[in-house]
């Protein structure tokens, strides 16, 4: 008897044993280890969904905005006021500041699609390519955003020999990465838009897909690289390339859809956008910005609405609808700047005019090319600057611009007092997070 | 049950009559005396002897001098002596002999002789792990209201401290110092041989999280159910629990029913707690705040500088750049005035936000049984308020206890413990200045919360902000926010012993732990939580600046729960050889699957009158997603373990004992080969007293010698070698809605088990007739492969990652010292000292290329570092001592660039800092003295931790100090132009000059690292002194009382300490926001029927 129980029982555990593995297979709801090519698409689809919104922060330290004792909400005095009043050292706690690590979680994420992409299962051969391809994309231009907003301008120091940001290039956790040279960095970025150039196949995404990146946004983006390096040729043939094959730019003067809507027919990458409070906020478009516009231009109208005689707020924001990082107006005033500084002012333009004429009224049209043919070769590219001003208001593209050019000593006046942006203020210090998480991006002997 | 029992004393006395008139044939006639082993031998009147079983059951009870007589079958073998209240004893009748002494001794007692592992009964002579136990009683350690608050102080190498002094916060308990630096490190509870789930104490991030409340499920248990704990602290005790046993195990054994009539015990406590003092804090007084701020805006220190009262009436009266050019005597008379009204104002912030409070705690439970069943039941209800006013807890538990042996093979029980907690608290804000606690200590002594006509004032310099910001204050938020959280928790044990003989036995236990609870969050439309939650929801919505949410209040309501079953099987054998060879074996296994889900639903525009929600019409999609109404999660994981033991023992003096575990677990994107690593334990005990040498010795009652060594493990499941992302749903452009995989842990394909190897030595000695006991343990653990989180580089794209970072050893003495110091007719007096040694000490550690903080490589693991100062510059700036001496301006010391960061490398500004001690005590203990004079008891229990250092928070930031808040008396012997011999650096301001320091100080720990903030810790705590009162017998009987006790006890009423200045408790130091812990005094009454 005893020894029947006894034998049943080791049959028993015995059976558990084997019962056990599939006892111990448990998936946890929710989480996955990405296999297939949906997976690897949905990382990926999250880097875009929380992309860095830096360059619409920048926006703040132009002189796009004002900030107002009385005005601004104290949610923006809170996160922005010392930003735009250039308080570098030691803003108030409260200030937002740019970002740095997700930066770089983007750029672990690409790099990781790049080292597993013979891995992906279930999806073809087209598709991983085309994920590859936005990998190299992605890591490129989360490289030059920071190089340009940490480094010094390429324009404005010896970049072979100025300390850059720093670069990963492997999905590695364990790196202590130092800081590269300018120069190195954006030949990596220059090489990495050759790489994505290879692998992207779809030119240009379907709405609703189109805040990805695509084949017609390497070379705009390899526009805006080159023209920020002040290779004028390079920066006019890849705008070339773009306007070659996405010429269309939408007719303010008939559309009611905005240029920087990611339904407008010349978005070409709709992925950074105001949807964080920042838009809605900051909804303080400088007076004397405004100005910029001549009457006529169907920006000023349909970018701003005039709240009182002094003050207006902002109409191109304030929803997801209005995303761009990449839209075919860039490549007209890139292709049209690079040949002006080229002294080729003939040239420069003719591609102006396709964009003034969807901007401008008629009659506004004709008066300003008569303006422009008077203008001298200076004269031009100051034009030129002005009307990438006003195109890209609110955009993110004027802080890059000023840095790159001619870093003017704006002036803020804020509750009686004045503050003046020096020159080396175009330059952000890296994060004292990430200085005392890594000393090594901060040493640079040279 | 009592008819039960009077109908089995109807039948007994009926056999005992038939006995004595049936004559059979073949009988034979056995005499006997049955003493009484706890009174010197004397005789037992009125014990049972029976023979048989069931219905041919007969027996007799022994007579006034002890003696019975007994006609029994001439076949019997065996007739059974019982007394209530006492062991058994099997009486086996030898042939020719018909005459017996038998002794009976306490069952209590025997029990004593054996210890529960949870998995086992070891007899305490074969015993060779380090292990204690405490017998649970309102006389071993006072009035407490949770289990683990009663272990502080009573056990040798365990360490428990108090995170806050809130109702119903757990404490902290270290098992033999820090062995897992990464997640659990609490120890393992089990509870009558089941492991519960839901112990482990959230890390506290920021300070203020220490008001999320929270309940482990031992708080669920009531103290009054339970028997006693024993600790496990060595491999040889801990490894049959496998990789959760890493930090210890404590096991609970719940009372049970006794053999005999029932016995109806009520006991009853009210607890009297005064509020805290805070005068300790040094906080200003008006008259000094007001100063502080007028000398403030004469500086040139600017920073929020129309913050405070001061600037507040300057700004109303437009004086205010009058002041800061002409000083007091440019101000008109009406700004004087008021400024002059501010010093008259003290409103006494520890008197209207906290109180004094009188808790309640009842308990009543039956039990007894017979040969065959026990029964135990309870109902006890304990509710608490805090002295925070609006803190409340209280638990109501229903305990049920039965097992029957239903034949000479089979014993089933069955035990339900099931339990009710609620827990009311306030909502406190990320911001943290809404806790009440924090708030008395932020709040300007000269601030009115309500005007002349009964109305709130709102308090516009506590927030922490310079602009303007959505209106507080404490009474509005107190009377309109409100926390909840109610639990319920059900624990069944069933188990079954199938005994074949006394050699086999096979014991199954299965154990089913649900707990749920509800979180109810509320946050009404006049709060401050409610105004700020709308203004962070304002949206450009159709042109116009507007909240997204309604009008009204937030009602959040989080609903959880967890399942756990755990199953166990064992089959134990044990045989004696030859008189000498004890073989003990047990080999089993355990299966444990354990589920939880969590619901969150949120509602909007909620009116907690009219219970009303309205919907919130979100603008656009992901703006909808960052405001969740409905989330859910669920996690599930399982467990599959063997395990075996087994022991030798020669001569009934040596003893082998050796076990192993394997634990096997659903860890994802593991390969199945690492899912099990076994963790072992060898060990041996020696008994000298045994050996015949010292068998003679009158004076030495016991010596024994144990050791033991065995492997513990430990692996980090939240850290795998893959990218593990988590699935979600979202839309990047409106319209078109995505999955999306976010991946927001660092893998590390590097990751190993954790390994810790234990030794343990120990010796156990008793002299003098037991008189002095002395147990003495020496431990030494060398742990591999620790496991730690790590800073990362943020370049890695992550915050931080799990490593194997650091080997890392403890040793340390335990001593445990029983004196009975006096035994006199009337009089006892006894002691217990326990203490406990520890030294850690990391042996080497991977410090990462990017750390700025020192490597631990030789020191404890609880190392303070700091930056030497040597006092103040000129413009009252921290000066440092550098390491060949001289004293450099932080700009020297780090070589910092204009943005204020230091240009060394990451190794450089390691070795700037100099070690100044560990937060680990060196020695901790208790020291509990227990006197008896007739009736009465006195016992008083000391607790003490010595030798630790504690980094506190600066008292004031240099470059960020917020005048719109007060502070303690530091800032007023800062370093100022007037002060220049001080030790406290000065305020700063941002000048071309020294702008790299100013930044520096602003945004690097730095001013946190000097050792001006790093203090001794010393401190001993008055834990509790208690007088009792045995009511005489005499008096009770009477009232059909059993006995009754009144006791009066204090608990925390001193505690001394060194260098505690400015804050209240030296157990709470570090923490601002945790409610402070009270005296309490508490009346208990103890009766039984």
């Amino acid at each position: 008897m005893i020894k029947i129980k006894t034998f049943a029982c080791i049959i028993l555990a015995a059976l558990m044993c084997s019962a056990c593995d599939d006892f111990l297979d448990i998936t946890p709801t929710g989480k996955v280890i990405a296999k297939t090519g949906d997976e690897y698409r949905a990382l990926l689809t999250y880097e875009y969904k929380y992309f860095v919104k830096d360059r619409y922060m920048t926006v703040v330290r132009t002189d796009e905005v004002v900030m107002d004792k009385t005005k601004s909400s104290s949610t923006d005095l809170d996160a922005y006021l010392d930003l735009w009043r250039w308080i570098d050292d030691a803003p108030s706690p409260t200030t937002t500041y740019f970002s740095w690590r997700t930066y770089f979680h983007s750029i672990y994420i690409a790099n990781y699609i790049i080292e597993h992409q013979d891995e992906i299962t279930e999806a073809t051969a087209a598709e991983v390519s085309q994920l590859v391809g936005e990998a190299y994309m992605l890591r490129a231009y989360c490289h030059f955003l920071l190089v340009n907003l940490y480094a010094a301008p390429y324009t404005h120091c010896s970049p072979a020999t100025t300390r850059g940001v720093p670069m990963q290039l492997k999905a590695d956790v364990n790196a202590v990465p130092g800081s590269s040279s300018v120069e190195a960095v954006y030949q990596q970025v220059l090489r990495d838009l050759d790489e994505a150039d290879k692998y992207l196949n779809v030119d240009v995404w379907e709405e609703g897909k189109n805040y990805r990146f695509c084949g017609a946004s390497v070379a705009l983006l390899r526009a805006r690289t080159y023209l920020y390096m002040g290779r004028w040729a390079d920066a006019f043939d890849a705008a070339q390339a773009v306007i070659a094959n996405h010429g269309e730019l939408e007719d303010m003067n008939s559309s009611d859809v905005l240029p920087n809507s990611y339904k407008s027919v010349e978005n070409l990458v709709a992925l950074e956008r105001f949807s964080s409070n920042l838009y809605t906020v900051i909804n303080m478009p400088s007076p004397d910005f405004v100005k910029l516009y001549r009457s006529g231009d169907q920006r000023r109208t349909k970018y701003f609405k005039r709240v009182t005689s002094s003050s207006y707020s902002l109409q191109k924001g304030g929803n997801d609808e209005f995303s761009s990082s990449f839209r075919t107006a860039e490549a007209y005033l890139t292709a049209a700047e690079a040949l002006a500084r080229q002294g080729e002012k003939e040239q420069a333009v003719e591609y102006l005019k396709p964009l003034m004429q969807k901007r401008l009224n008629s009659s506004a049209y004709q008066t300003t090319l008569d303006l422009i043919a008077d203008m001298t070769e200076d004269g031009l590219v100051q034009e030129i600057m002005d009307e990438r001003a006003r195109e890209f208001a609110f955009e993110g593209h004027r802080w890059y611009d000023l840095r790159r050019t001619t870093q003017p000593a704006l002036v803020r006046n804020y509750d009686g007092q004045a503050y003046t942006l020096q020159p080396a203020q175009y330059t952000m210090r890296f994060p004292s997070s990430a200085v005392s998480a890594n000393p090594e991006i901060e040493r640079w002997e040279n | 049950m009592y008819e039960n029992i009077i109908m089995r004393r109807i039948s007994l006395f009926l056999f005992i009559l038939m006995s004595t008139v049936m004559v059979l044939a073949q009988e034979r006639v056995i005499t006997g005396v049955v003493l009484d082993g706890e009174f010197k031998g004397e005789p037992l009147i009125g014990a049972n002897v029976t023979v048989g079983q069931g219905q041919a059951t007969k027996g007799v009870i022994t007579d006034l001098d002890g003696k019975f007589k007994l006609s029994v079958p001439a076949n019997t073998q065996k007739v059974v002596v019982s007394y209530m209240g006492y062991k058994s004893y099997t009486l086996k009748l030898k042939q020719g002999v018909d005459n017996y002494k038998v002794t009976l001794y306490y069952a209590d007692k025997s029990l004593d002789e054996f210890v529960v592992t949870g998995y086992q009964q070891i007899d305490r002579r074969k015993l060779t792990a380090a292990v204690s136990t405490v017998e649970i009683s309102d006389e071993t350690v006072g009035a407490v209201k949770n289990i683990d608050q009663a272990l502080a102080g009573q056990v040798a190498g365990l360490s428990s401290v108090a995170a806050s002094g809130a109702p119903g916060a757990p404490m902290k308990i270290r098992i033999r110092g820090t062995s897992s630096i990464n997640g659990v490190q609490e120890p393992l509870w089990v509870l009558d041989g089941i492991p519960m789930e839901g112990n482990e104490i959230p890390a506290i991030d920021n300070l203020n999280d220490i008001d999320d409340i929270y309940q482990t499920s031992i708080a669920g248990l009531n103290p009054s159910d339970i028997e006693n704990i024993t600790v496990l602290k060595d491999a040889a005790a801990t490894a049959i629990y496998g990789a959760r046993a890493a930090n210890g195990v404590i096991v609970i054994t719940t009372k049970k029913g006794k053999a005999g009539r029932p016995v109806v015990n009520f006991s009853a406590k009210l607890t009297y707690n005064p509020r805290a003092s805070i005068d300790r804090l040094n906080l200003l007084n008006a008259d000094e705040k007001v100063n502080l701020e007028l000398d403030l805006l004469q500086s040139s220190y600017d920073y929020r500088q129309h913050k405070g009262g001061v600037a507040n009436i300057l700004d109303d009266l437009g004086e205010f750049d009058a002041f800061k050019a002409g000083g007091w005597d440019a101000l008109t008379p009406e700004a004087q005035q008021r400024i002059d009204r501010l010093r008259t104002i003290n409103t006494d912030w520890n008197d209207i936000l906290f109180r004094d409070v009188l808790n309640q705690e009842y308990n009543v439970s039956l039990s007894g049984g017979s040969d065959k069943a026990h029964y135990y039941t309870s109902v006890g209800y304990y509710t608490e308020q805090g002295t925070v006013k609006g803190v409340e807890n209280n638990r109501c538990n229903i305990t049920l206890k039965t097992d029957y042996k239903l034949n000479s093979l089979l014993t089933v029980g069955a035990s339900v413990f099931a339990n009710q907690r609620k827990q009311e608290s306030y909502m406190t804000d990320a911001a943290g200045f809404t806790n009440p606690v924090y708030y008395s200590r932020m709040a300007n002594p000269y601030f009115e919360p309500y005007d002349q006509e009964g109305n709130y004032v709102y308090d516009t310099n506590v927030q922490g902000r310079e602009s303007e910001v959505p209106p507080f204050n404490i009474f509005e938020e107190r009377n309109n926010t409100s926390k909840e959280r109610t639990d319920r928790s059900v624990m069944a044990i069933f188990d079954a012993e199938l005994k074949f003989n006394d050699h086999l036995k096979l014991t199954s236990q299965y154990g089913l732990q649900h707990d749920n609870y509800t979180m109810t969050r509320y946050a009404g439309h006049d709060s401050y939580a409610m105004r700020k939650m709308k203004e962070y929801a304002t949206f450009m919505i159709d042109g116009e600046r507007k909240s997204i949410f309604p009008d009204g209040g937030m009602n959040k309501q989080t609903e959880a729960h967890t399942d756990q079953w755990t199953w166990k099987a064992m089959l134990e054998w044990n045989n004696r050889f030859n008189e000498i060879h004890d073989v003990e074996l047990m080999g089993g296994t355990e299966v444990r699957h354990v589920e939880t889900e969590i619901v969150t639903s949120t509602a909007y525009g909620y009116d907690n009158r009219t219970l009303t929600t309205q919907p919130v019409l979100f603008p656009t999609e992901s703006i909808g997603q960052r405001y969740p109404l409905y989330q859910e999660g669920h996690t599930e994981n399982a467990y599959v373990s063997w395990f075996a033991t087994g022991s030798y023992t020669l001569l009934h003096r040596y003893t082998l004992g050796a076990s192993v575990r394997f634990d096997g677990s659903d860890v994802f994107g593991v390969a199945k080969k690492y899912r099990y690593l076994p963790l072992y334990s060898v060990s041996g005990l020696w008994r000298g007293k045994e050996e015949k040498f010292l068998q003679n010795v009158k004076w030495l009652d016991e010596l024994s010698l144990r050791a033991s060594y065995g492997l513990q493990g430990n692996i980090d499941k939240n850290t795998s070698p893959y990218l593990i992302g988590t699935f979600d749903k979202t839309s990047v452009l409106p319209g078109y809605i995505e999955t999306i995989i976010s991946a927001e842990n660092a893998p590390n394909p590097n990751l190993k088990w954790e390994k810790t190897k234990n030794v343990n030595a120990g010796l156990n000695l008793a002299l003098l007739n037991n008189r002095i006991r002395l147990n003495v343990d020496y431990y030494y653990r060398r742990s591999v492969d620790l496991i730690s989180s790590r800073q990362l580089p943020l370049e890695s794209g992550f915050a931080s990652t799990t490593v194997n970072w650091a080997s890392m050893e403890n040793s340390g003495w335990e001593i445990a010292l029983n004196t009975r110091n006096v035994a006199v007719r009337n009089f006892t007096w006894t002691t217990n000292l326990n203490l406990g040694f520890n030294a850690n000490k990391i042996l080497n550690e991977t410090v990462a290329e990017n750390s700025t903080y020192p490597s631990r490589e030789g020191r404890p693991v609880g190392a303070i570092f700091a930056y030497k100062t040597a006092g103040l510059d000129s413009e009252g700036y921290p000066l440092f001592l550098a390491n060949d001496g001289t004293k450099q301006t932080a700009a020297e010391f780090f070589k910092l660039n204009r943005f204020g960061a230091s240009t060394l490398s990451a190794e450089e500004q390691r070795n700037l800092y100099t070690y100044m001690g560990t937060t680990e005590p060196k020695c901790s203990g208790g020291f509990i003295n227990t006197f008896e004079w007739g009736d009465w008891q006195l016992n008083v229990n000391f607790m003490f931790n010595l030798g630790m250092k504690v980094r506190v928070q600066p008292s004031y930031s240099p470059t960020y100090y917020d005048r719109g808040l007060n502070t303690n008396h530091d800032i007023l012997n800062r370093w100022t132009p007037a002060n220049v011999n001080s030790t406290l650096p000065g305020l700063m301001v941002n000048t071309a000059a020294r702008a790299s320091e100013y930044t520096h100080f602003s945004e690097y720990n730095t001013y946190s690292m000097l050792d001006l903030w790093v203090r001794s810790l010393n401190y001993c705590r008055l834990q509790s002194l208690r007088l009792g009162y045995r009511i005489p017998k005499r008096v009770l009987e009477p009232l059909g009382i059993t006995s009754a006790s009144l006791s009066l006890e204090g608990r925390n009423l001193f505690v001394m300490a060194s260098d505690y200045d400015n804050y209240l408790d030296p157990e709470t130091m570090g923490n601002p926001y945790a409610q402070p812990i009270t005296q309490s005094f508490i009346f208990g009454l103890n009766v039984n029927f």
